[in-house]
């Protein structure tokens, strides 16, 4: 409960940072939207020259990237923390957070959060309808929940990685350039993993578990029922994955090593 | 339980990588890197008792903040014992936050780009702090900073010493029991210093708040400090009272002169005197320097005795600073 309202206060302490800068906070939401327009016409582009891809119909793929923008997100809104290293260990920031109340890694996503990136959902939004409504896809009452659980399960496994990866600037102090990749690497989320080899697909679902953001879960909404056992299991997968993060965070959090003033 | 700080051999080490030397060395240093272990707290022991106020002086890199750091909980130690207001500062972190204030000098607890009562407002629903606590407190300690002016302003727009003052009062909204202060009166000109430290005098008496604080600065040690442990490379090498310190290191008193006629320096160690007086002559700023040792009338002696034979141009007498203090010990080794 008392993290619930946390959850609030930060939010509303960001909300005033925001305003502070008007002009900055309205070029910000246009330069969002701009961006979300862009993401749109590459989709289009990119697809208008592609009927189908092992399988997939380009309205499928179409849907697939939708949904992936979804659970993209609400990561990217709450989990901004892709300069951790450089910001709390090389800056020595976590002093300050280690001496409040509050467990670390809380404080951290909230110092950080981004609710801009929030027009990502509402591009989703935009795609999955679109593409749904041209693939004749039908509901059920249930599937809206289940659409929520998948989000919120693939914004998890995707949080789940870059915790783990920004938990290595507990160890190394040294810089490293893997956030960057994970973020490519990330984007293969995004395509049915059957275009990929095994050995590929095998690592996005269990080792980075990035199809469980995009195909996994999509692909229960395009009612494929080879792949249900994956789409249900991308909650799971989710909660898992970010549970093993926190658990490393926490051994990372011992390891601190602090910056010397 | 009277004691807030239990310290038991406290150990910390770091890992450093050396690198070899030369391209070669550089290339092994890929492969097969050399660690060597340095202790930055070396088997620490002492004991703070509820209501003192302990400065934790030494040089740079002699060991306190990475010591400051084990006592709030943000480091883990390598070895030893801690029990700060009788809980593990790193094991029960959480917990154990909520009964600390903590000022680190060069970093801000504040939020850069909103008034500071905006991060007032937010760090008590941090500390649970209910409304009626805060207004009970906080409305005196904003009062006896003077911040009330600047509640309403960015941090951005603060000078340092308006923005210390606010760190100040943040590190107090939930009024610990034991204050943890990490430099600081750095930088802040001398008004400023001054309250902090009859602030700092204020809320020990009234709530006897413990204080633990590192500086560089003497004013502050003599100000509020009965107790002073000095550290250098990693051990305690004094923990005791402050007269103590300056009776045994800093008995020589330093008297400047300027004369307007030239003068030698054998003119000047021929003045009779019942005591020794070694004089040196500092050709830069063309003063002649008189050591003595601080002892019944000696000063005004030597003085009336330079005066009646010189003209003088100006006259100084200097007290051994801290860091001369510290600096002698240091040549000398142990205290």
């Amino acid at each position: 409960m008392f993290y619930v309202s946390m959850f609030f206060q930060y939010v509303s302490q960001y909300m005033k940072t925001r305003l502070q800068y008007r002009a900055d906070f309205f070029m910000e939401i246009l330069s969002d939207l701009l961006n979300q327009v862009v993401n749109l016409v590459f989709i289009l582009v990119v697809f208008g020259h592609t009927q189908f891809l092992s399988g997939w119909s380009r309205e499928e793929i179409i849907f697939i990237y939708g949904f992936f923008l979804i659970p993209f997100a609400l990561f990217s809104a709450f989990f901004n923390i892709w300069d951790f290293n450089d910001r709390y260990i090389v800056k020595g920031e976590m002093d300050r957070i280690l001496t409040r109340p509050i467990h670390s890694l809380f404080q951290v996503i909230l110092e950080r959060i981004e609710l801009e990136s929030l027009f990502g959902v509402v591009t989703g939004l935009i795609i999955i309808v679109y593409s749904g409504v041209s693939l004749n896809l039908e509901l059920a009452w249930y599937d809206p929940i289940l659409f929520i659980l998948f989000s919120i399960g693939g914004a998890l496994a995707y949080a789940a990685i870059f915790i783990a990866i920004a938990s290595i600037g507990f160890w190394s102090d040294a810089k490293t350039s893997i956030m960057p990749m994970m973020y490519n690497i990330g984007n293969y989320g995004r395509y049915p993993v059957d275009i990929y080899n095994k050995v590929i697909r095998f690592v996005l679902t269990w080792v980075l578990p990035f199809a469980f953001v995009g195909v996994y879960p999509a692909s229960y909404f395009l009612r494929k029922e080879e792949w249900y056992a994956y789409a249900f299991a991308t909650p799971v997968v989710g909660v898992a994955f970010f549970m093993v993060s926190v658990v490393i965070w926490n051994q990372g959090v011992k390891r601190y090593r602090g910056a010397g003033n | 339980m009277s004691d807030a700080i239990q310290v038991k051999q406290l150990r910390k080490e770091f890992k450093s990588a050396s690198s070899r030397s030369g391209l070669k060395g550089a290339f092994r240093d890929l492969l097969t890197r050399n660690y060597k272990i340095v202790p930055a707290v070396n088997d620490i022991n002492f004991t703070v008792k509820k209501g003192e106020m302990v400065a934790y002086i030494g040089e740079n890199g002699a060991g306190k903040s990475t010591t400051i750091k084990m006592l709030t909980g943000i480091l883990e130690p390598t070895a030893g014992e801690i029990a700060v207001n009788g809980m593990n500062p790193h094991r029960e972190r959480e917990k154990f936050t909520q009964t600390i204030g903590v000022v680190f000098g060069q970093r801000s607890q504040l939020w850069w780009d909103i008034a500071v009562q905006e991060s007032f407002r937010l760090l008590k629903k941090v500390y649970k702090v209910t409304d009626e606590q805060y207004d009970n407190h906080m409305e005196h300690v904003i009062k006896t900073l003077d911040i009330g002016p600047l509640l309403d302003k960015p941090v951005r727009k603060l000078s340092l010493g308006q923005r210390m003052r606010c760190e100040l009062a943040a590190a107090l909204i939930h009024n610990p029991p034991l204050l943890f202060l990490d430099e600081p009166t750095i930088g802040l000109d001398v008004l400023v210093k001054l309250k902090i430290r009859e602030f700092l005098k204020e809320i020990n008496e009234k709530y006897n708040t413990t204080i633990l604080l590192t500086t560089h600065d003497l004013g502050d040690i003599e100000a509020l400090c009965e107790r002073v442990i000095m550290l250098d490379e990693g051990r305690i090498i004094y923990d005791g009272e402050l007269q103590g310190l300056k009776d045994n290191w800093a008995e020589e008193k330093q008297i400047h002169f300027q004369f307007i006629e030239a003068v030698s320096l054998q003119q000047l160690q021929s003045l009779p005197f019942p005591f020794t007086a070694n004089w040196v002559y500092d050709e830069k700023s063309q003063t002649y320097i008189a050591l003595l040792k601080e002892e019944g009338d000696h000063i005004s002696q030597l003085v009336s005795a330079v005066v009646s034979h010189f003209k003088i141009k100006d006259i100084k007498i200097h007290e051994t600073s801290i860091e001369e203090i510290v600096r002698n010990i240091y040549e000398e080794g142990t205290v």
